[in-house]
């Protein structure tokens, strides 16, 4: 593994979803493909992102995603204590009904094997990410803790015991993702106390990403990112990955009025359309970012998963804010 | 032979004995099978009778017809149905044309008195001639209505439209209100409040609305009015700059927009993601469409052949002294020119709504190979289908409701995080309605109305993140019209 260049390139980490892999969780859950062949599916699957986005110039990949059917039951279904209604759906992308009635457990979410599989097949950095505590606690019902806040905190001591065992095992970037922060601004200070509590003693490179939602390719809600400071300050994290592609960068000015004491992860490709941006369109934009951080604290990122675009967009996009990226340092150093 | 009924009891007149209707036909068509009409035993055994209740006055369809099946490459397959419309079929004919159609089955060719002019090769329907018949309709509109002398609406099955009810249009300002009162209380109202209606026609319901949406902000204070921004919609210069008169004081607020109603979002991708409403009235059922058939688990996407009878053709060619085939030509440049292509315009009208009324279409169904597009319309996935598929009967024929599939896709991607869509129009809610009566298209004044498939909207709606929910519509008793509703899939 070598170590990142100015301006790391990164993505927030669904990478596009072949239609034949979605009709393929669909039938297996209706019983018509075994776990097993679907393990392998996934396992291809998972391989072709990885190597589309080394070839797409990536300097920290992922493993796609391919794996989890949304945000939320992928850990739903791992944290001890969720009951899950396993008929309760149709369509994979659609969410479980899963409810939390007794006081989680604490035990393994399996995403070592995440791990272990991203290092077997890529020498590049490598990140995984997680749902944050308020994403699950929105979509978990709560038949149990007194306050959202306190089912929170108890998700963030659960999870942060597999962040912990994840550095231990070697992973350097973790990320957590937060996407309903901007539809519930009001939760925001037990929101960031629950990051701050899934993050302490993670001695990774961590990035919290908010964005304004992404299901179906739309986004749930919209606004500025004003609400996010000055509380989001206190949050524990290295970079804090936001979208700028589709909603303009009018809220760059915020880390001018605001003493931002961790790195900004640019979103500077658009996942919500299919038109693909031009590296000197991206180059541009991470050039006007620049005029209000420094370049050692900015990582390059599109605005959010790019589960829901075809793979040929996919790839165009991530090749193009790699080679934007690179028109940018070039500029740097000359 | 297999005798599938495609109504419901329900749909027959009071007093209607059933049973005796249908051994009516059935009695008959067993004897000429079974005697003397050349089908070897398989056809026979595997013959599949259609009887249906064809609620419209007319249709592309005479009562009784024939339909073969064949593969990709046209070549014959063994399926054949005969369709038998029980509401217009006529006792005095009946033996005769049920033995026409038999002998069809067969391969024999009619004499060269009876065979029909045929205008055109065998295609889907999106691509068929009611297109074009339909087009000129709209464009010629005032010509048509000042020749029938009534107004379209009153050519409608209910004699009229319900496309301006004061009451839905009423519900429709509560609904959006409500909507902008949620947003404001959370501090997410936009400064800008785009509002679209598609499809705007005289422009009547435009300006209902906004008077409405006037009166309900001045009497809540609300201040939202100066905010709105109102985008008048159609593919028609014409019509905008009518419906932006209709408007009347709320036109400084409007804009017109010419857009294809099938892909809004080509001109307004500016607002992705902006709008906060948008309303269509009567516009899915007059996009386009297909049939797709499921016979023995095989899908056939219907095919149709336009034709004039032989007898309407000579009556048509002595009326306005066209020689023998001459009729097919005449069609064409009317439907280039309209009905001045002939030098008396009135004349023209006359030979335009004869055209009209002798049209027919012959239907075949050609196997769809599973592997190919299943002529899915842009921008929709095989898995809607598959979902629609999963519900449906095992036998059954329904709309791809291509068109408004298209213009749902392309609409609901303008819409805010917190926007939805209302369509008023005859959508076919359930699947399995498609067994239980004729759906369309049936003729109206020079135009036709075909029901919109709303379970495809449903599984179409579901990929794209959206739930979408059918009412009936509850302003005027007895109204097909149905009310279409959009709400984000969380």
């Amino acid at each position: 593994m070598t170590a990142l260049p100015l301006l790391p390139t990164t993505v927030i980490g669904s990478y596009s979803m072949p239609a034949w892999l979605e009709r393929a969780k669909n039938d297996y859950l209706q019983r018509k493909v075994s776990r097993h062949d679907l393990d392998d599916m996934y396992d291809a699957a998972r391989k072709a992102a990885i190597k589309d986005q080394e070839v797409a110039g990536i300097d920290v990949v992922s493993d796609g995603e391919m794996q989890r059917d949304n945000m939320i039951d992928y850990f739903a279904e791992r944290i001890p204590g969720v009951q899950i209604d396993h008929v309760s759906k149709r369509l994979y992308y659609d969410f479980y009904e899963s409810v939390v009635r007794s006081k989680l457990a604490t035990g393994s979410l399996g995403l070592a094997a995440e791990l272990r599989f991203l290092r077997q097949y890529t020498t590049h950095a490598a990140k995984i990410s997680v749902s944050g505590p308020h994403a699950l606690v929105k979509r978990i019902r709560n038949d149990f803790y007194p306050s959202e806040d306190a089912f929170a905190l108890d998700l963030a001591r659960v999870m942060n015991a597999e962040l912990r065992e994840l550095v231990r095992l070697g992973a350097t970037h973790l990320q957590i993702d937060e996407p309903y922060y901007s539809g519930f601004p009001e939760d925001l200070p037990w929101a960031v106390k629950a990051v701050n509590a899934l993050v302490d003693g993670v001695h990774a490179d961590i990035t919290l990403h908010v964005c304004y939602g992404n299901r179906y390719g739309k986004p749930s809600f919209e606004g500025t990112y004003r609400y996010l400071f000055p509380t989001v300050l206190e949050a524990r994290v290295h970079t804090i990955s936001l979208e700028f592609a589709r909603r303009g960068e009018d809220d760059l000015q915020l880390f001018k009025e605001f003493e931002v004491p961790f790195a900004l992860g640019m979103g500077v490709v658009d996942v919500k359309t299919h038109d693909v941006e031009s590296p000197g369109m991206i180059a541009d934009r991470i050039r006007r970012a620049l005029d209000v951080i420094a370049a050692d604290r900015l990582v390059i990122n599109p605005d959010c998963g790019l589960v829901h675009l075809p793979r040929d967009v996919a790839f165009k996009k991530l090749s193009a804010m790699a080679e934007g990226t690179r028109l940018v340092r070039e500029g740097l150093r000359s | 032979m297999i005798i599938q009924r495609n109504y419901a009891p329900s749909a027959l007149p009071k007093g209607t004995d059933a049973a005796a209707l249908t051994a009516q036909v059935i009695a008959p068509l067993t004897a000429i099978v079974e005697d003397d009409a050349g089908l070897d035993g398989d056809q026979a055994s595997t013959l599949r009778v259609h009887l249906d209740w064809i609620q419209y006055k007319t249709s592309f369809r005479d009562p009784i017809t024939v339909r073969r099946a064949v593969d990709q490459q046209e070549q014959p397959l063994p399926l054949a149905e005969i369709s038998i419309d029980l509401r217009h079929v006529d006792p005095a004919t009946l033996q005769d044309q049920l033995r026409a159609a038999v002998s069809a089955l067969t391969g024999a060719a009619p004499g060269p008195t009876d065979a029909p002019v045929i205008l055109d090769t065998f295609r889907p329907w999106r691509e068929s001639i009611i297109w074009p018949f339909n087009r000129l309709f709209w464009q010629q509109l005032a010509a048509w209505e000042a020749y029938a002398k009534r107004g379209f609406e009153a050519a409608l099955p209910s004699g009229g439209s319900d496309a301006n009810h004061p009451e839905a249009v009423k519900a429709s300002v509560e609904e959006f209100c409500a909507l902008l009162g949620d947003l404001d209380a959370r501090g997410q109202l936009p400064q800008d409040i785009y509002a679209m209606e598609i499809g705007v026609g005289s422009g009547a319901r435009a300006r209902l609305w906004l008077d409405e949406f006037q009166v309900a902000d001045s009497a809540a204070r609300t201040g939202y009015y100066p905010r709105l921004r109102f985008l008048l919609g159609d593919y028609s210069p014409a019509t905008l700059d009518t419906a932006l008169a209709a408007v009347g004081p709320h036109a400084p607020l409007c804009s017109v927009i010419p857009i294809d109603a099938t892909n809004p979002f080509k001109v307004l991708s500016f607002l992705r993601f902006k709008i906060l409403f948008v309303h269509l009235t009567n516009v899915y059922d007059n996009l386009t469409f297909d049939e797709i058939a499921r016979r023995d688990g095989q899908l056939y996407i219907v095919e149709v052949r336009p034709y004039v009878s032989a007898a309407r053709a000579r009556q048509i060619q002595d009326e306005f002294g066209f020689g023998p085939g001459e009729l097919g030509a005449a069609i064409k440049r009317l439907l280039s020119y309209g009905p001045d292509f002939l030098e008396d315009h009135d004349v023209g009208m006359a030979f335009w709504t004869r055209i009209w009324d002798a049209l027919r279409l012959e239907e075949r169904l050609r196997a769809i190979d599973e592997g190919d597009d299943l002529h899915l319309p842009k921008g929709v996935n095989r898995s809607s289908l598959d979902d629609v598929l999963a519900e449906a009967p095992q036998d059954v024929r329904f709309h791809l409701s291509r068109g408004a599939a298209e213009s749902f896709i392309n609409t609901v991607a303008l819409l805010h995080p917190r926007g939805y869509l209302q369509v008023q129009d005859i959508f076919v809610s359930n699947i399995k309605d498609y067994v239980q009566g004729f759906r369309g298209p049936g003729k109206l004044d020079g135009s036709f109305v075909t029901w919109v498939n709303g379970a495809f909207l449903h599984a179409v709606g579901a990929r794209a993140g959206y739930h979408v929910k059918f009412a009936p519509f509850p302003y005027r008793k007895g109204s097909k019209t149905q009310m279409l509703y959009t709400k984000r899939r969380d």
